[in-house]
Formats: C-alpha cells, structure tokens, sequence
C-alpha cells in the first residue's frame, strides 16, 4: 500500500461568486501543489481577481468551498487567511500611502508579533525588544527588494515598480506559506520583466513558497509558471503545464489566439 | 500671578478642550469619525458629580480631598471606557458619516436620558459640587498631569505595534485585514481609549464648573471638538491638541481685545457683542480653505525636526 498524498497546499472545489445576476466566478475546482508557481491567466472579466479574492477571504463565495493544506478555511475572514499564512499583493496596489516604507513592511509583521497595549505604550523591555526585532527583520526584506536606502520615504511617492517590489515586502514580511501575487508585472518596463521571472523563482527557493500568480503579459507566465489555469467569463477552461495549455483549442480560441 | 488668576478658569478650559479633542482623536487614529466624546465626557461627569455629592461629600466646611477627584476621575475613565465598548460594538458596524450620526445619536440619548432621570438632577442638573481647590487655577495640579499622561500615551501608540494597527485600519482597512489584523476588535479598542479619555476629562471638568447638568456635553460640542481636531490637524496627535488650545483661546482673547481700550467703540461693541463669534466662524472657514489638512501635519513636524537638526536628511528626503 503506497502512503496517500499529501492534501494540496491550496485546493478550490466547485468555487462560485455570484454579483447579482454576473457569475463573476463559475464552479471552479483546482489543486496547487506544495512549492508550485501556479499561474492564472484569461481575458480581461474573466474573474481572476475575484478568484483572488475568493481565496484570500476578501470576498465571501456563493458557493463551493476552499481548503488549505486538507483543513476547510471556506468563509474564513481575510485576518484569519492572512494569519495561515496566506498573503497577497493587489493589481492597483493598496500600499499604505502615508506611511513610510518601513512603516508598510513593519505593519506586515503584525501577526508575528504579541506586544499589548500597556507593555508597547509603556515601553516594557520585551515590547523593546520586539519593535526592534521588527524593524531589523523589515530593513532586511527592505533590502530583498532593494528599496533599503529609502526605507524612510513615503511609499505613495515612490515610482510604480517600487511600489510593487514594495508591496511584494510587506507580504513577505507575514511569512507566509502561500504567496498570490495579483498582476505582479503590471506597468513594469521589460527589463524589470525579466527581472521579475527571476526574482519570484528566487523568492519560491528562499522561503520555501508556494506561488499563485495573476498575469496578462503571456511569454513571461509561460516562461515562469509550473502549471497554469485559465479563466474565461469565470469558468476554468484549461489547466495544466504551459507547453498543454499553449496547445489547447479552447485556450487559443478564447485567448492567446487574439495575442498571435 | 494676578493674570494667571484672572486667565486661570480659560487655562484650564484650554487644557480640557485639548484633551476632549485627543479623544476624538484616538477613535479617528483608527480611522472611525466618532462624535461620541461629548457624550462620554457628560456620561464622566455625572459619575463624579454623583459621588462627590453623595459618596464622598465632606463634612460642612470642609474641604474635599484631591485624592478623591482622582479616583473619581479613573471611576468615570474605567465606566466610560466600558461603556464605549458596549457602543462600539454595534455603531462600528457603520462606517464614515453613518457612524458619525449613530454617535450624535448616542450623544442625543444621554442627554434626554440625563434630562429625566432623578439622579442626574433632570432639567436643574447636580449643582454644588464640591470644590477641592480653592482657585479656579488649583485644576491644573489635575489638568496638567492628565493631559502629559494623555500626550505621551497617544505619541507612544502612534509608534507600537497597537497604533500601528490603528495607522493601517484607518489608511486602508482591506489591506490591513489582507495583513492578518483583525481590525474589529481594534476599532472597538480605539473607541473606547477615546471613550476612557473624554470620560476621565469629564469627571474633572464637573469639579471644574460645579454644576452639572444636561447642557454639558451636546450636539453643538460635537461639532466644536471635530473643529478642534480638523482645523488643528488629523494626521498626527499634536494637531488636536494645537486645535483644542487655540480654538478655546481665540473666541476669549477676541472678547478680552475688546477690554484694552485702544479700539473704536463701534469695533469694541462688535468685539463684546456677537462679533468675535462672528470673527471666530469666519476664521475656521478661511482655515479649512488654506490648511486642508489642518495646521499641524505630519511634514510639518518632520520639517521642524531636520530644521533643527540635520539639514543635510532634509534634501534627500525630500525628493518624491
């Protein structure tokens, strides 16, 4: 008798969001395996996001359910996705715009820290020793994605693909388990592209992560994905490895036919 | 001296003022505009106002005891902030300007409450209340030290792991729960650390006037501790308490102008008359017009502490 395997790191079963009369999201079911770049691709309205936002507990689904390593986390609060150690960034970034650099990353390690109001007001020695443990751990994703020397400046005033790389720091800064990055190549020029392919893979070997990535831009997601889903007016059409998914009728028809 | 003696009862008015616009402030640290503090300041004083007429009140003569102005003080602090919780709870439900009526509601509520009940004096109110000082002056040995203690306690949250959760609530409440921060329990916690504050502040100030009743603490005194806190500035604590002490000394130095002599008679009659009401109007509007953001913002400080340290961060923060 061989050992059953492991339950998926990320499993959606019949998942459905329904926004009035729109089925943003139609019964889709998928598995991600452990240390996979999982991608996502599809037309424009084709319920990526909303996917997204099914599985980070930002949207509450219709229907179907969503499991995280085996254990049913369906209609769990995004606090609580948050803290299994699911983490994202957004397609229109929502940096805390007024805050610093360091302050956002900061922020993100908020699950992995204890201090309560009076020690932290009061300023006990373990709460010390806490905030700066935070901010060390901070300056050192600050300085993965290479914004260090500005760690003070105001993150809104920072250029687009700062912004990004520094959105990728604070989800970092969970530690999570599970990273979904929701278009992370949007507004980037081609050479930061490229440089993205690499970085993500590095970030996967590093944190032992478990990737899901939204993106438009085709060659890029070919080049860095494992396996890839595609969406179209929120059903799942195709799944599988790049080289399967580039062949399929149903994927040229519906969405790579009108990019060649 | 004698100019402190005859500015004693404004100082410490300032003083309160400055603290009722900081517990505004720590619901809004959270992102939650809350109109409550009047309300929890009333709902303080009563508690004071009942127990040092009827718990502790002295012996005929005798003077009433510091020591327990201060307890009344942390009884009414610890009272309003549980009853801020049991409000929060249901009214953080809202949002925005809903939740800014839901909270002149429960202003509204405590007041007609108060206006009925037998304890609370109904329409006369609780009057002698007993004094501990004997010059309206003597309220700063409390005054001050509540609001150094208040000061540090809210410019110390601004820089912890709790405010910081507040800072990214009220900055992007979605993306603060996307970073695990459950950001329920938070609001009802800033609530009710304002709650606590403008509860304490209330327990002095019945001392403070000596009689207490339901005109304290209405809906014109919401809208006058939200002036306090947007015209001094919302970004940062320092801005209310700029707010609350300038805005209550404005409207009284308008009216103590009018004293000197130097004016016109027509001028010194508009002074003392409605006029520096007018004046003190015409001056919150033209200062939301020309500080959006308040008088104090975050890159003012910032700008005033490289000012006068090092100049040369200056430049190169300074850069987009």
């Amino acid at each position: 008798m061989t050992a059953p395997p492991a339950a998926p790191t990320l499993e959606v079963r019949g998942l459905t969001r329904r926004f009035g009369g729109l089925v943003a999201v139609d019964d889709v079911s998928f598995a991600v395996q452990e240390g996979e770049i999982f991608g996502l691709i599809g037309p424009n309205g084709a319920g990526k996001t909303t996917l997204f936002n099914l599985v980070t507990g930002l949207t509450p689904p219709s229907a179907g359910a969503l499991l995280h390593r085996g254990d049913d986390i369906t209609g769990s609060p995004p606090h609580v996705v948050a803290q299994r150690g699911i983490a994202r960034t957004f397609q229109n970034i929502r940096l805390f715009t007024n805050l610093s650099a360091l302050g956002n990353v900061m922020i993100g390690r908020h699950i992995h820290t204890r201090s309560g109001l009076l020690p932290g007001v009061l300023g006990f020695p373990s709460s010390r020793a806490e905030e700066e443990a935070v901010r060390e751990r901070a300056l050192e994703l600050l300085d993965l994605v290479g914004l260090r020397d500005r760690a003070q400046v105001r993150a809104g005033s920072f250029p687009y693909g700062d912004q990004r790389r520094l959105e990728i720091a604070r989800a970092l800064a969970l530690e999570p388990r599970v990273l979904l990055l929701d278009e992370p190549a949007a507004g980037l020029n081609t050479n930061e592209k490229a440089g993205l392919s690499r970085f993500v893979r590095e970030l996967r070997d590093r944190f032992d992560l478990t990737v899901l990535l939204i993106e438009h831009h085709v060659p890029l997601v070919m080049g860095l994905c494992d396996r890839i889903a595609v969406l179209e007016f929120g059903r799942l059409i195709a799944v599988g490895d790049p080289a399967a998914v580039r062949s399929d009728p149903a994927v040229v028809e519906a969405y790579l036919g009108e990019e060649t | 001296m004698a100019l402190l003696q005859a500015y004693g009862f404004l100082i410490v008015l300032m003083v309160i003022n400055a603290l009722l616009a900081l517990s505004l402030y720590l619901p809004l640290m959270s992102g939650q505009l809350s109109l409550a503090s009047p309300g929890f300041y009333a709902f303080g004083g009563y508690i004071a106002a009942i127990l040092s007429t009827r718990v502790f009140a002295p012996a005929d003569g005798e003077p009433y005891a510091v020591g327990l102005v201060v307890l009344e003080m942390l009884i009414a602090g610890v009272a309003s902030g549980a009853l801020g919780v049991l409000v929060a709870i249901p009214a953080l439900r809202l949002s925005g300007i809903y939740l800014a009526l839901a909270t002149i509601a429960f202003v509204e509520i405590l007041r007609v409450v108060s206006l009925n009940l037998p304890i609370t004096g109904q329409a006369v109110g609780i009057f002698g209340i007993p004094q501990p000082f004997g010059s309206q002056l003597g309220y700063l040995l409390l005054a001050i030290p509540l609001f150094l203690l208040a000061v540090v306690f809210v410019a110390r949250l601004e820089r912890v792991r709790i405010g910081r959760a507040f800072t990214a609530i009220r900055a992007d409440e979605l993306a603060a729960s996307a970073m695990g921060i459950a950001t329920g329990p938070y609001k009802v916690l800033a609530f009710a650390l304002g709650a606590a504050l403008a509860g304490t502040t209330g327990a002095l100030a019945a001392h403070f006037v000596n009689t207490w009743n339901a005109r304290q603490g209405t809906f014109d005194a919401s809208i006058l501790y939200l002036a306090f806190v947007l015209i001094g500035g919302s970004r940062t604590f320092v801005g209310p308490v700029v707010g609350g002490l300038v805005l209550t000394a404005v409207p009284e130095l308008l009216r103590g102008s009018a004293q000197v002599g130097a004016l016109p008679a027509w001028l010194e009659g508009f002074l003392s008359g409605g006029g520096r009401l007018i004046i003190f109007g015409v001056l919150l509007a033209v200062g939301t017009v020309f500080f959006p953001q308040g008088l104090v913002t975050p890159e003012l400080l910032a700008r005033l502490r490289r000012g006068r340290s090092r100049p040369e961060v200056a430049v190169a923060e300074a850069q987009p």
